[in-house]
């Protein structure tokens, strides 16, 4: 019992980290269609700005999450503004493609300046293990599923009652409609972009102390935070957290009950299966209107 | 008719210059010697340490006078810790580059494993850094494959020594699903059992993991007394952070593709008293001096040191081993016959910084299960648990 209560843990802590990454991906494709494929990137960068920050400036560990945060929500602003901004054809199949390169130029940029060797970060609080029903929990554990849960509710908050997440929808709905209604579409676009660029490094910030980060982890976490968010139905914020959760566990037991060597396959695995049975995703819509626009 | 003829000598006396010319050019011709490692990828860390070593040796020896007179011309391909790279990258190594021997193969096993047969096919030979016995074994298959130094083999037999002498009967291994990874797991299921090791769980993981604690929690259950991980990646980290984290108590160990000391830094308090099996060369400064590698390391260091400002590490010097046996080879050779530098392998004997080498034509790798050592992470830095057998 003790066991499972482990591997549950560990997966939920995972899980969270999967849930933000797939919150990135809701918030720029809520607005503008698109689903950014740099978002695992932006998550890798946060962990590196901040391990840099701590301990190659020697800054306290507040100051240099908050500059790494800050950091990388810049770096979403700029690079939205050189690439979809500059682009003469925003079409999504157009800007997809488009987020790929952005990935691609980012793990090579930090390849290059950072080089390849791991850089790890202290744990928020300490590392001392307590004690839950016999399972053992890191303290850093519970920051990861404590501040993912924050911003998840946060986001989601956000998006459904405020009037710029009403905006933002309406720019995905219908680009054309929501100009001519006065909704500043390209605003939004870039502000959609920096956001996910901070929930990312936010969730690189506090996976950082448990996994280590270099240059290869983003490619790995964008595409299983994408595939959460596909089980949890694209477009909703909860959902796409609870996808990330769901992989994590599933993850967890998969390695835990012995198929530890194929863990990584688990999330396409489940993909394939939801997108063969549910294909609009766990709490998605009945997903007509997405087939139609792709 | 006399157009003719003055055409005609025209033509031979350019086919004569051209064919002076080729001459000349292949007296010049340096040695070409091809290698492959693994810049970026899950390898990167060692396949750096590698170039450094390979780049600064072609240099020195280049400023020596090269090679009986000739120069070495040393040409570096990236295989990115992956497999279909490092075939696409040796094939070129081999028809476009048309390079004499190989030294370095990838710096992981899986890709030294796929890069044999190509080499063996193609008749070109090929010195391999990495681990895996598959490598120079079954011989008859073998013919072309030389290893710089120990096979797993070995070093799981080590390990088994160690074990023996602590009087540990039960471990775990936890193995990554690389090459590397794999052919050590089938060589503990092999040497265990006549050993009277007891092997109370076996646990994988992917290359990127950055979670154990699912395959960490069975070990746990199984209850055994050592825990053997065996990878050259980050996730080693993950390894020693985990267990700890999870209150275990077992003797934490690594294999030979761990011994970097910024590994151990990264795992913090948890990297205390792991145990590693090792070549010589990281305690290299803790030798008995009657020890003849103990002077072919030091010089290393001071070399490596003087070139770069930083001392270099095992990997470094497995690709150090690597080079001279090229550099040898070639030499004792004399000539650009692939058949003759093969054979210049088979009978070398020297002593590298990691051993005294001892090849032969059933023998493709150099050195012997006592070229291994047991050693420890204690307070930032190595020591000895148990040490070699010299010959």
């Amino acid at each position: 019992m003790t066991e499972l209560l482990q591997l549950l843990i560990s997966g939920l802590t995972i899980g969270s980290i999967y849930g933000l990454v797939a919150v990135g991906f809701c918030m720029v494709y809520n607005t503008t269609e698109v689903i950014n494929f740099a978002q695992g990137e932006f998550v890798m960068l946060g962990g590196m700005v901040a391990a840099t920050a701590a301990s190659g400036f020697g800054w306290p560990l507040p100051v240099a999450l908050l500059f790494a945060v800050a950091t990388v929500t810049l770096i979403g602003l700029v690079a939205e503004k050189l690439t979809f901004g500059l682009s003469r054809k925003p079409e999504v199949m157009n800007l997809i493609i488009v987020t790929i390169g952005l990935a691609i130029v980012i793990k090579g940029a930090v390849m290059m300046l950072w080089g390849k060797f791991p850089k790890d970060l202290k744990a928020f609080s300490g590392e001392v293990p307590l004690n839950l029903l016999g399972a053992s929990v890191t303290p850093q554990a519970l920051w990861v599923v404590g501040a993912s849960v924050l911003v998840m509710v946060a986001v989601g908050f956000f998006m459904k009652r405020s009037a710029t997440g009403m905006a933002m929808r309406a720019a995905a709905a219908d680009r054309g409609t929501a100009a001519l209604m006065g909704i500043p579409v390209a605003r939004l676009s870039t502000f959609s972009f920096a956001v996910a660029a901070g929930i990312g490094a936010i969730a690189g910030v506090i996976i950082t102390p448990l996994t280590m980060t270099s240059y290869e982890q983003g490619t790995l976490i964008g595409l299983k935070g994408f595939c959460a968010a596909i089980i949890g139905g694209m477009g909703n914020v909860y959902g796409a957290f609870l996808g990330g959760l769901i992989l994590g566990v599933a993850e967890a037991l998969a390695a835990g009950l012995g198929a530890s060597g194929y863990q990584d396959a688990v999330a396409f695995l489940l993909l394939i299966v939801l997108l063969l049975v549910r294909p609009s995703g766990l709490l998605g819509g009945t997903g007509r209107e997405r087939i139609v626009k792709l | 008719m006399v157009h003719r003829a003055l055409k005609l000598a025209a033509a031979a006396g350019v086919a004569l210059l051209m064919a002076g010319g080729v001459a000349l050019a292949q007296d010049a011709r340096p040695y070409k010697i091809g290698s492959i490692l693994s810049l970026t990828g899950g390898g990167a860390l060692l396949g750096e340490r590698m170039k450094t070593t390979q780049e600064m040796m072609v240099e020195d020896i280049n400023k020596k006078g090269g090679i009986n007179g000739r120069p070495v011309k040393l040409i570096i391909y990236d295989a990115a810790s992956d497999v279909t790279k490092a075939v696409a990258a040796t094939n070129r190594l081999i028809s476009q580059d048309e390079v004499d021997i190989i030294s370095g193969a990838g710096n992981m096993s899986g890709l030294a494993l796929a890069m044999k047969p190509i080499a063996v096919r193609n008749g070109v030979p090929m010195i391999s850094n990495e681990g895996a016995s598959g490598i120079v074994e079954p011989i008859d298959k073998s013919a072309w494959a030389f290893k710089s130094h120990l096979t797993d083999r070995e070093v799981i037999g080590r390990a088994i020594d160690y074990w023996k002498s602590k009087g540990i009967t039960k471990v775990a291994m936890l193995s990554d699903t690389s090459g590397f990874g794999t052919s050590a797991r089938d060589e503990l299921k092999l040497q265990a059992p006549g050993a009277g090791i007891n092997v109370v769980s076996w646990e994988e993981f992917d290359m990127g993991a950055n979670d154990l604690v699912p395959q960490l929690t069975r070990i746990r259950a199984a209850n055994p007394e050592a825990i053997l991980c065996w990878t050259v990646a980050p996730s080693g980290v993950v390894f020693m952070k985990n267990a700890r984290q999870l209150g275990m108590k077992q003797i934490l160990m690594h294999g030979f593709g761990y011994v970097v000391p910024k590994y151990m830094e990264m795992a913090g308090e948890a990297s205390e008293g792991t145990v590693l099996v090792s070549l010589r060369f990281p305690v290299g400064k803790q030798l008995h001096d009657s020890d003849p590698t103990k002077k072919v390391i030091l010089n290393y260091i001071a070399q490596h040191k003087a070139k770069y400002g930083s001392e270099p590490d095992v990997y470094g010097a497995e690709a150090y081993d690597g080079m001279l046996m090229a550099f040898k080879a070639l030499e004792a050779a004399n000539s650009f016959d692939k058949e003759k530098i093969r054979q210049a392998l088979e009978k070398l004997q020297f002593i590298g910084t990691n051993g005294l080498y001892k090849f032969s034509p059933q023998k493709h790798y150099g050195l012997t299960k006592g070229d291994a050592v047991v050693m420890e992470w204690r307070k930032g830095d190595w020591r000895l648990l148990m040490g070699a057998e010299t010959k």
